[in-house]
């Protein structure tokens, strides 16, 4: 099956010069007769990673309808990463020596993300992109020089949301606080930023408690933390074991003025403790930016999928393909190093602003030819990568209500990452 | 470290009770019941049904009994509880192990365990759901008894310590006192000399599963109005129950009772020590720390 537009020249010629290549039937618009073959690892198999993937796919056809890259469709090679990080590496693997890939979207998990960093991607010369892995491990690899500038992510890291942790127990006042974290990669990262961040902003932590889960009782852990008589607390923690030490915490009579962070933003949480106990609590969580990017992408979204973009890693994953495809648009030579070395050409502060939609991405088409630096506004706002590969996000604040959880502030890119520069003096 | 150590006896006399239907079962029928834990759970969940059944009939048994955070119809369902887990022990060693010892061996029956244990956890949490509850929503406040040392004690605390005592007080007397006593210890100690002189290995047996299965139930109550019910409490409790039999000595409800009290103690003790995120290493080192010094636990015997 193999379609020319005999109206364009270009293509005429390039039919000529190129071997036919099979076309994909779904792709319908300006399809091109070549295609450039990109890889991605994401989790398929899980119910939460379908979407992602699905959404990477509609980047990847948005993009192939407005011209592809170099005149070339976009196909993306996808493999299932079944959030193992064995059968990640494996995929990934195949992806790089098989298919040959320049470019390797994925994985979500952190857990999944590094080795494939660090054993497939970096040694092979590969451009990774993640939409979704927030461990700041990756920042001390990349500050360390050993990522050779191949990683990016867009998720912002814990090192984000424990900087607006520690905003929310300045903003509230507290002079002490005792630290939960669960005893898991994230649950200690977070657990050291907060706790390093609360120092220096001159707010003594009285201790910090590492929580296993499946205990059959936190009564020692939490004794451990009432002697220490913080004001507040800290949580780090997900609902199940959550709920038992916030119930233990309460009934030894400890504070019910806590600061906790996403993972117990959950109804199973609320009901679980009971609202009356946590009228006092306020939760940080990262939150798309509010800006009319944000919004053209969940409207675009809402068409295709008819349905919100709820899930999680959603307008993470559309920016890491968008920006990842832009910057092989920019590059000279389809390579992982040279795609790596434009990404910030199309993500410079300083550049055009242009938008991730159709007419967006024929803007940047053009400035991109004129050898113009292009600011890209998408899904998670106007994305900047910071020397390790790394981005900031807007951040919220919440509260517990009978029925859920209301929003209490908004923290807009530019006060978030005020804060941090602060915390990082 | 007062309240330290009143968590540790706390929480030792829950797991004691539930380490004296395991070292039971274990001596008698010889292989390592993983499934054991998974009668506390059921336990507490039937309390928890009855509990709501007793609750809706009558208007006078809604009131809590004096002090307590338990109500008269939960009081009443942990007895009807107790009698089902008992039923329902039995009734799992004639559909699956009563079986298997016959054809199979000891390693069989301990895989078999295993699968009887995740088939029981799966259900309650297919008929109860997933997510933690209890038995009552609001958070009973500690009292402090002290400032300095720190101890805060909570009335529903010494009433689960007071009713563990009395039940091994009682059970002490029944196995001391009655022939029912005699005949479990007689099988436990040779089952074909107990058959020779006339004792009903199968009656028995079944009778060492109710038992079993009654202080089982007990235990899961007791631990799920000190903490939550959920469908993997017995998975959380399993190592703990394990360490205190072995370390007790398998057989010997007396060495259950002291191991139960001994790994309650350390865990709870140790975090004066250690930090909180080794915790879940305690029962193992304890357990080997026994096996060391004595093969055969503290109050086993060689056989």
């Amino acid at each position: 099956m193999r379609k020319v537009n005999l109206l364009s020249p270009r293509a005429a010629l390039l039919s000529l010069l190129l071997p036919a290549i099979w076309i994909s039937p779904t792709s319908t618009v300006l399809a091109a007769d070549c295609e450039t073959k990109i890889g991605a690892v994401l989790p398929t198999s899980v119910d939460w990673g379908r979407p992602i993937a699905e959404t990477a796919q509609f980047a990847v056809d948005l993009f192939n309808e407005s011209g592809g890259v170099k005149g070339c469709d976009i196909d993306m090679v996808l493999r299932d990463s079944q959030v193992d990080p064995k059968i990640g590496v494996d995929a990934a693997k195949a992806l790089v020596d098989l298919d040959k890939v320049p470019l390797l979207l994925g994985a979500v998990s952190s857990g999944v993300s590094m080795p494939i960093l660090t054993s497939v991607t970096v040694p092979s010369g590969v451009m990774q992109m993640s939409c979704c892995s927030s461990s700041t491990g990756f920042t001390d690899v990349a500050a360390e020089g050993k990522t050779n500038g191949l990683w990016f992510r867009t998720f912002a890291t814990t090192r984000n949301q424990a900087a607006v942790a520690a905003k929310l127990v300045q903003d509230k006042g507290y002079k002490s606080v005792g630290i939960f974290y669960k005893n898991d990669d994230w649950g200690q990262d977070i657990g050291k930023l907060v706790k390093a961040d609360l120092e220096k902003l001159g707010i003594t932590v009285t201790t910090s408690v590492a929580i296993n889960d499946a205990q059959p009782s936190y009564r020692a852990e939490v004794t451990e933390a009432l002697k220490t008589k913080p004001e507040a607390v800290y949580m780090a923690l997900y609902p199940a074991e959550g709920i038992s030490v916030t119930r233990e915490w309460v009934s030894l009579g400890g504070t019910q003025k806590m600061v906790v962070a996403n993972s117990l933003k959950s109804d199973e949480y609320r009901d679980g403790v009971g609202f009356q106990y946590l009228s006092d609590v306020i939760g940080h969580d990262s939150a798309p930016p509010r800006t009319d990017s944000a919004d053209s992408f969940t409207a675009m979204y809402k068409e295709k999928f008819d349905s919100e973009p709820n899930g999680p890693g959603l307008p993470n994953i559309f920016d890491a393909v968008m920006i990842s495809l832009l910057a092989m648009e920019a590059a000279p030579e389809l390579t992982g190093a040279a795609i790596a070395a434009q990404v910030g050409k199309v993500t410079d502060p300083s550049g055009t602003p242009v938008n991730a939609d159709a007419a967006g991405l024929k803007e940047a088409r053009a400035l991109l030819a004129d050898g113009k630096s292009l600011s890209y506004q998408g899904a998670t706002g106007a994305v900047v990568f910071d020397a390790n590969g790394d981005v900031s996000a807007p951040a919220v604040a919440w509260t517990f209500t009978e029925d859920g959880t209301a929003e209490a502030a908004y923290y807009p890119l530019a006060d978030v990452d005020t804060f941090i520069a602060t915390l990082s003096k | 470290m007062l309240q330290s150590l009143f968590d540790g006896i706390l929480v030792g006399s829950v797991l004691a009770l539930g380490a004296i239907g395991l070292t039971l079962i274990m001596h008698i029928l010889r292989f390592a019941n993983f499934s054991h834990a998974e009668l506390l759970s059921l336990g507490a969940y039937f309390a928890l049904t009855f509990d709501a059944v007793f609750g809706a009939v009558s208007n006078v048994l809604v009131q809590k009994l004096p002090w307590l955070s338990v109500t008269w119809s939960l009081a009443c369902a942990v007895l009807i509880a107790m009698a089902l887990t008992g039923a329902t022990a039995a009734i799992i060693d004639l559909l699956v192990f009563r079986r298997l010892r016959r054809l199979a061996g000891p390693l069989t029956m301990v895989f078999a365990s295993f699968g009887v244990s995740l088939i029981v956890r799966n259900v309650i949490g297919l008929v109860y759901g997933l997510r933690s509850t209890h038995y009552n929503n609001d958070i009973v406040f500690a009292m402090m008894i002290s400032a300095d040392p720190l101890l805060l004690v909570k009335a529903d605390q010494i009433f689960i310590m007071c009713l563990a005592l009395v039940i091994m007080v009682a059970l002490h007397l029944v196995l001391t006192r009655t022939s029912i006593g005699y005949t479990l210890l007689a099988v436990s100690e040779n089952p074909t000399l107990a058959q020779v002189n006339g004792i009903n290995l199968g009656a028995t047996v079944r009778l060492a599963w109710m038992l079993g299965g009654g202080l089982a139930a007990i235990a899961g109550f007791c631990y799920a109005l000190n903490n939550q019910l959920s469908p993997v409490m017995g998975r959380d409790l399993v190592l703990s129950l394990f360490a205190a039999a072995i370390v007790g000595g398998i057989g010997s409800i007396y060495g259950a009772v002291l191991g139960g009290l001994i790994v309650g103690l350390a865990s709870s003790l140790a975090l004066i020590i250690i930090p909180a995120g080794y915790k879940p290493a305690i029962p193992f080192l304890i357990i080997l720390a026994t096996l060391y010094v004595r093969p055969n636990g503290l109050f086993g015997q060689s056989r």
